[in-house]
């Protein structure tokens, strides 16, 4: 663990370590970063033998919260990495470094709207590719608007 | 003059000849056949989901009928009233002619099958070549009704199909082969009355276990049913075909069945032949024992996969017959000689 | 990207959704040269009805009868899972028995479903008695379940603080009777497929996955312990009664379909084995402790794992200090393991797609949520 904070320092300048209680929340640590050193942190990780486990988001209303969750297997150690993106700002894509985050950012972008930059085939995976809305969006009511007659079913 | 009024009375003879006594038992010979074709079909079609339901601890058909025997017809019924769905992208012509070309050949077979030692309908010297070209034709109505569906299913499976019978007739074939050199003939009486005493299976058991592998090949069935593979292929080459076109697929199967254990029992179990009381008891006995085995192993193993038949057909089998048909001519030479 | 236009001799082939073996409503488009599969493109969603979405509408308690129609063949497992990750965030304690009763009940929904995937993934490969003896031992589980339960698959029996019912006499004998007799039922299988030649041509060396590009692409349960990773959350991060229990976690060495298969089937055994030692052990006592009837985790994020018959499930819960969640992500264990499909697929052949698929053992409403 102090050897990855040393590499992490290291390769993508200092960062925020907070404790966490492992017995109540379920990870050890957590990362708040900025977007634009994601991509460094993963690949640190991904170097050290850390795999994603998920990716996913939090609404709140002001912006979204994304948040990766990294752990070691063996170890039973999870790492949470946060970060905040604006209102129609684009995360990068880590898809490259991690392949299982091909689909989970595309799940996030189904359901929070979220881009993400560099990312080969961002689409919808839940959801008709044609439906307008992220369901999970703070602002989304469900609602008649968006049952049955929504989905074109003849169409092409 | 006189040599054209010979040669049509001559010609006028042969016609009542023909027309007499004889085209009367070759369509009494026909009724029977057809007869017999639905009530072995129905009978097997109950039998398979018998030992099937008692092979997986289940019951099977039971309420209509004694023993659940009539089942069959009922099933039939409701396929005889179900919808003939032609869709829409598909090649009529070809899409109809699929179903009666399958059910036609399955039909001729039967005339030199030997049932009994005068229970034939005719006995033509070339029985066995006669039984092995019409199966031939088989894979010819697979291969129209898959492509003529218009479907990708289907047409993956019709040319499985292909590929797969035309491997497996080969050693097919060329275990026949030993045992007409045993025999010295392609009547299929004649092979029975060969076999006065002795089973061909003792001369030849690894042509006989060739034939019966190439057989299960050959009537599209479990492990090599790869051509309707229900799990990739949703029902291969018919998976378009409904109501009574999809039933003339499934009764040439069931047919078929019959044909070649008939055949592999005229071939290598003797025919008609028994301990005791020789008859048709006996050749229908041998028949749905081997049917048996075939629905027992049917219901045993799983599915081989595409090029695994390939090999197993090209790699094995067929060098296998090849060096059992040049054995067989060397020591019938050998003993002919001697 | 795959609908252009295609000038070779390739096809499109869509394998589903209406298909005898993607196992609900999966489906893949698959480009074909011949029976080749040159691409392929996991299209999924079918399915969704939007749990997640759900639980930010409800409170804690009224989302638990959505957990087990998440994975239906694992509902007592999803059931579990939730009433620990809520139990753990709002520091509700549980009783003894409640807890061993619970494992007792998640193990034999492992079973059940390992069964039910064991007998169709024979299915998928031709083999069509196995499903029939699969299902035959199935039925007897799900009898003996259904005593407590009172149902036979979207099981809601657990609460938060313990479990609905107390064991029965006739869940015990069922019980009793079982367990000897999936043991002989798992002999046969042995004797049946596992050493059947044309089944192991089937799937020895097909779709295999190594350590490192299972670890990469997010694979867990079953499908990453045949690849050799010994991860099982219930070792690594041990929940619930499970650091006290004697078990083994088997894994394989290839990574292909065969291993894949085995391990399941080694599962089996072991779950029969923690059954066996949680009925031992069974204190007495109660089953339910006092709950809120809408317990309120302080304002925060939990994440909760838990391993399901087909590997980690995650329950992040984030709570803003109301009783209704303000984000529950479910993490699933098939969403990750299918999504290897479309790098695994090209080069195979059709029966191989099939012989994959059905060896990742995917749920498709699980994956949909």
């Amino acid at each position: 663990m102090h050897e990855l904070k040393r590499l992490l320092d290291d390769r993508c300048g200092s960062l925020s370590w907070q404790e966490a209680e492992p017995a109540l929340c379920g990870y050890s640590h957590t990362i708040w970063l900025e977007v634009e050193r994601l991509r460094c942190l993963a690949r640190v990780l991904a170097d050290s033998g850390l795999v994603l486990e998920f990716i996913t988001a939090v609404d709140r209303g002001h912006g979204l919260e994304l948040v990766y969750f990294f752990s070691r297997p063996a170890a039973g150690w999870r790492l949470k990495v946060a970060l905040r993106t604006a209102e129609g700002q684009p995360a990068p894509s880590i898809c490259d470094i991690y392949p299982v985050a091909n689909w989970q950012e595309r799940e996030v972008f189904d359901m929070f709207g979220q881009r993400f930059d560099g990312h080969p085939d961002l689409k919808r995976i839940l959801l008709p590719a044609d439906a307008d809305f992220h369901p999970l969006r703070h602002d989304f009511q469900a609602g008649e608007q968006h049952d049955g007659d929504h989905f074109d079913l003849e169409r092409d | 003059m006189q040599g054209v009024s010979d040669y049509m009375s001559g010609l006028g003879q042969a016609v009542a000849g023909f027309l007499g006594p004889d085209i009367l038992a070759l369509v009494l010979g026909l009724v029977l056949v057809l007869l017999f074709i639905q009530v072995n079909a129905m009978f097997l079609v109950w039998a398979e989901r018998k030992v099937a339901a008692h092979i997986q601890l289940r019951i099977g058909p039971k309420e209509v009928g004694p023993f659940g025997l009539l089942q069959t017809i009922v099933d039939g019924v409701k396929l005889v009233a179900k919808e003939l769905i032609t869709p829409q992208p598909v090649s009529w012509l070809l899409f109809v002619l699929g179903p009666v070309l399958v059910f036609a050949p399955v039909m001729v077979p039967f005339v030199v099958l030997p049932f009994g030692p005068n229970l034939q309908v005719r006995d033509l010297n070339v029985g066995l070549l006669l039984i092995f070209s019409l199966g031939g034709l088989n894979v010819l109505a697979i291969l129209l009704g898959g492509w003529a569906s218009n479907n990708k299913y289907a047409l993956l499976g019709a040319i499985r199909s292909v590929a797969q019978n035309v491997a497996y007739e080969i050693p097919l074939l060329l275990s026949a082969m030993s045992v007409v050199i045993l025999a010295g003939t392609f009547s299929m009486q004649g092979i029975v009355e060969a076999q006065e005493g002795v089973w061909f299976i003792f001369y030849q058991p690894v042509a006989g276990l060739l034939y019966l592998i190439g057989a299960i090949a050959e009537t599209n069935r479990a492990p090599f049913d790869i051509p309707e593979a229900e799990s990739e292929l949703v029902a291969g080459f018919h998976t378009e075909y409904s109501g009574m076109r999809f039933a003339l697929f499934f009764l040439a199967e069931y047919t078929n069945m019959f044909i070649v254990a008939s055949v592999a029992t005229t071939l290598f179990f003797g025919g008609w032949r028994g301990p005791v009381a020789d008859g048709p008891w006996w050749f229908l006995l041998k028949v749905y024992l081997l049917i048996f085995g075939v629905m027992w192993v049917r219901w045993t193993y799983p599915r081989l996969r595409f090029d695994q038949l390939m090999n197993f057909a090209w790699k094995y089998m067929i060098p296998i017959a090849l060096v059992n048909l040049l054995l067989t001519g060397l020591v019938m030479k050998l003993v002919g000689a001697a | 990207m795959l609908r252009a236009t295609l000038t070779d001799d390739t096809f499109y082939l869509n394998l589903g959704p209406q298909h005898p073996s993607t196992h609900g409503v999966l489906h893949l488009l698959l480009r074909l040269d011949g029976e080749r599969i040159v691409e392929c493109e996991p299209i999924i969603g079918y399915s969704h009805r939007g749990h997640e979405h759900m639980a930010q509408q409800r409170t804690l308690s009224q989302f638990l009868p959505n957990t087990g129609r998440m994975d239906y063949l694992a509902a007592l497992m999803y059931n579990h899972a939730y009433c620990l990750a809520v139990e753990r965030a709002c520091g509700i304690a549980v009783p003894p028995r409640a807890e061993y009763i619970r494992v007792i009940c998640a193990e034999l929904n492992r079973i059940g479903s390992h069964l039910l995937w064991f007998g169709a993934y024979l299915l998928d490969l031709g083999g069509i008695t196995p499903f029939l003896y699969a299902f035959d031992d199935r039925e007897d589980l799900l009898a003996v379940l259904g005593e407590i339960t009172g149902s036979r698959l979207t099981y809601n029996y657990c609460r938060f603080g313990g479990v609905a019912r107390d064991l029965n006499q006739a869940f015990c004998d069922g019980l009793e009777a079982f367990i000897p007799k999936m043991r002989r039922r798992l002999a046969d299988y042995h004797t049946l497929v596992s050493k059947n030649i044309i089944f192991i041509n089937r799937t020895r060396g097909i779709g295999v996955v190594d350590a490192d590009t299972a670890l990469a692409a997010g694979f867990s349960g079953p499908c990453l312990r045949a690849s050799g990773v010994d991860y099982d959350v219930r070792r690594a991060e041990p929940y619930s009664l499970y650091p006290e229990l004697d078990f083994e976690i088997p894994t394989g060495q290839n990574g292909d379909c065969f291993d894949r298969f085995m391990v399941r089937l080694q599962e089996i055994e072991q779950s029969l084995r923690i059954v066996e030692q949680a009925l031992e052990r069974l204190p007495e006592g109660e089953v339910k402790a006092p709950a809120p009837q809408h317990p309120t985790p302080d304002p925060g994020d939990y994440l909760f794992t838990y391993e399901s018959a087909r590997g980690r499930v995650g329950i992040y819960l984030v709570s803003g200090g109301g009783r209704v969640p303000l984000r529950m992500k479910w993490q699933v264990p098939s969403f990750n393991n299918l999504s290897v499909l479309p790098s695994l697929l090209p080069g195979t052949l059709v029966a191989d797609t099939i012989a994959i698929l059905g060896s990742i053992d995917v749920v498709m409403p699980e994956i949909d949520r």
